[in-house]
């Protein structure tokens, strides 16, 4: 697992391409983009879509209130998260 | 056997194509069916959404060569297809460039045979490169994602890194480098095409160093030179499970070689069939679906569900059965004759044989003008 590198003050957008949608099939939601898709667990989808200005620092506070559990809890997941998802260059950190 | 669920459809629109590419994979010989037109193409892809396809890659042939491309775009986008255009630029220019851009087009995947002029023309048998770069920046200026592809042979494969270089320049965001693999015109001239050992040897340590160093900043895909592999390719994540074609006459294939490979399977067409039904029930995509069919080695191989036996159209090609494991597979009983030609290549001195150019089916006609 690599260590989170992500600050809270980075605002995490859709790469260029990259589209979100759902998938009609199963209802769930999933990244498009050149060549592949990607199926987003529950977490996942939950960050993502939220990536449309807020900062990570916001998207943590944000759903740490919709689960209504303490920030700490959720930071390392969503800075995880948002780090593959930038390695595999489908969002972007303005 | 319960058919998975589709997520990708090749829609090869016409064969029609304005390069000559000794590589190219298209059937050497076509019939002289009409061209699909732009309502039964508009239902095919309705067909495939409604199957639970999410991706769609316009091909060919060179698909610019038809008119009603931005149609089918626009038709894909309302279905919610994401759409991919897959091209050697020829034809592009900045108006259809923004007409596809408004249709809604996704990506462009934009082929390049070579970085030098005089040997890209060469290749592809037309003044067609410095043309390319002119596309090249006009997707980037639409604001349309780029990825170029190179398909790597052994009169390219010795300019690998000027090809990265050419990559980075034009601010790709993502570079196929693909060895040939042989099928229609390039299994014709597969003794021109196959790279020597010591190429493909440097080709692997350039692509790898380049992979590392650009990544976070070009994806790089390295499309490996199965006949140099001890294993075989997974072709396809397997027959009838992810992916489906639809060559320009209506034949929907589980492998877009498949129809000129496996002459003996009975392909079905969109204008006597549902998609659905092809599909699901079709002869053709249960054939090699799941791991049944498989003779050993496969049966047994603890690999079967990794490479699915490899590539049935390279079994039919190189064995006479395509239920035959892929005979790159240092298991199969036919690997002798994959040594064979790598040995012929890389015991000869002498300068590669020349190629057959790749020409356009002359009895393929077009219906998308009439109404």
């Amino acid at each position: 697992m690599q260590a989170p590198t992500i600050a809270g003050s980075a605002q995490p957008k859709l790469a260029r391409g990259v589209r979100l949608q759902t998938d009609s099939k199963t209802g769930n939601s999933v990244l498009l983009f050149p060549e592949g898709v990607l199926e987003l667990n529950e977490t996942a989808q939950d960050i993502v879509s939220r990536c449309d200005g807020r900062t990570v620092g916001e998207i943590i506070h944000t759903l740490a209130e919709e689960y209504d559990i303490d920030p700490q809890m959720l930071d390392a997941d969503v800075r995880e998260t948002l780090g593959d998802l930038q390695r595999r260059k489908l969002i972007e950190l303005v | 056997m319960i058919a998975p669920r589709p997520y990708a459809l090749l829609a090869e629109i016409t064969y029609r194509c304005p390069l000559h590419c000794p590589y190219c994979s298209n059937p050497t010989q076509t019939g002289n069916d009409q061209e699909l037109t732009t309502d039964e193409w508009t239902r095919v892809i309705r067909e495939a959404a409604a199957l639970g396809v999410l991706q769609i890659g316009f091909s060919g042939g060179e698909p610019l060569a038809r008119r009603d491309l931005p149609d089918l775009v626009r038709a894909a986008r309302e279905a919610n297809l994401y759409t991919n255009l897959i091209t050697s630029g020829v034809g592009l220019d900045d108006e259809r460039v923004r007409g596809l851009r408004d249709a809604g087009l996704d990506s462009v995947q934009l082929s390049f045979q070579s970085d030098k002029t005089d040997l890209a023309d060469e290749i592809a048998g037309a003044r067609a490169h410095q043309h390319k770069l002119d596309v090249a920046a006009k997707v980037r200026a639409a604001g349309i994602p780029l990825s170029l592809n190179f398909v790597i042979h052994r009169r390219n494969i010795d300019r690998l890194p000027e090809m990265i270089e050419l990559a980075e320049s034009l601010q790709a965001e993502r570079v196929e480098l693909a060895n040939v693999q042989f099928y229609g015109w390039a299994f014709l001239n597969r003794a021109a095409l196959l790279p020597t050992r010591d190429q493909v040897v440097r080709a692997r340590e350039i692509a790898t160093a380049a992979k590392a160093r650009l990544a976070g900043k070009i994806d790089i895909f390295y499309v490996l030179p199965d006949y140099y592999e001890a294993r075989p390719k997974p072709c396809l994540n397997g027959w009838g499970q992810r992916y489906l074609t639809v060559n320009p006459i209506g034949e929907v294939l589980p492998c877009p070689t498949a129809s000129s490979a496996i002459p003996d399977l009975r392909f079905e067409n969109v204008r006597e069939r549902a998609l659905d039904w092809i599909w699901r029930e079709s002869e053709s995509f249960n054939r090699f679906r799941g791991t049944e069919w498989m003779p050993e080695p496969c049966q047994s191989c603890p690999q079967r569900e990794i490479d699915f036996g490899g590539c049935r159209c390279q079994a039919a090609l190189l064995t006479g059965n395509a239920a035959n494991t892929d005979p790159v597979c240092e298991l199969s009983p036919n690997r002798a004759g994959v040594d064979a030609v790598l040995h012929d290549v890389n015991s000869s001195t002498d300068r590669a044989p020349d190629w057959t150019y790749r020409v356009n089916p002359k009895t393929l006609r077009s219906l998308e003008h009439v109404t």
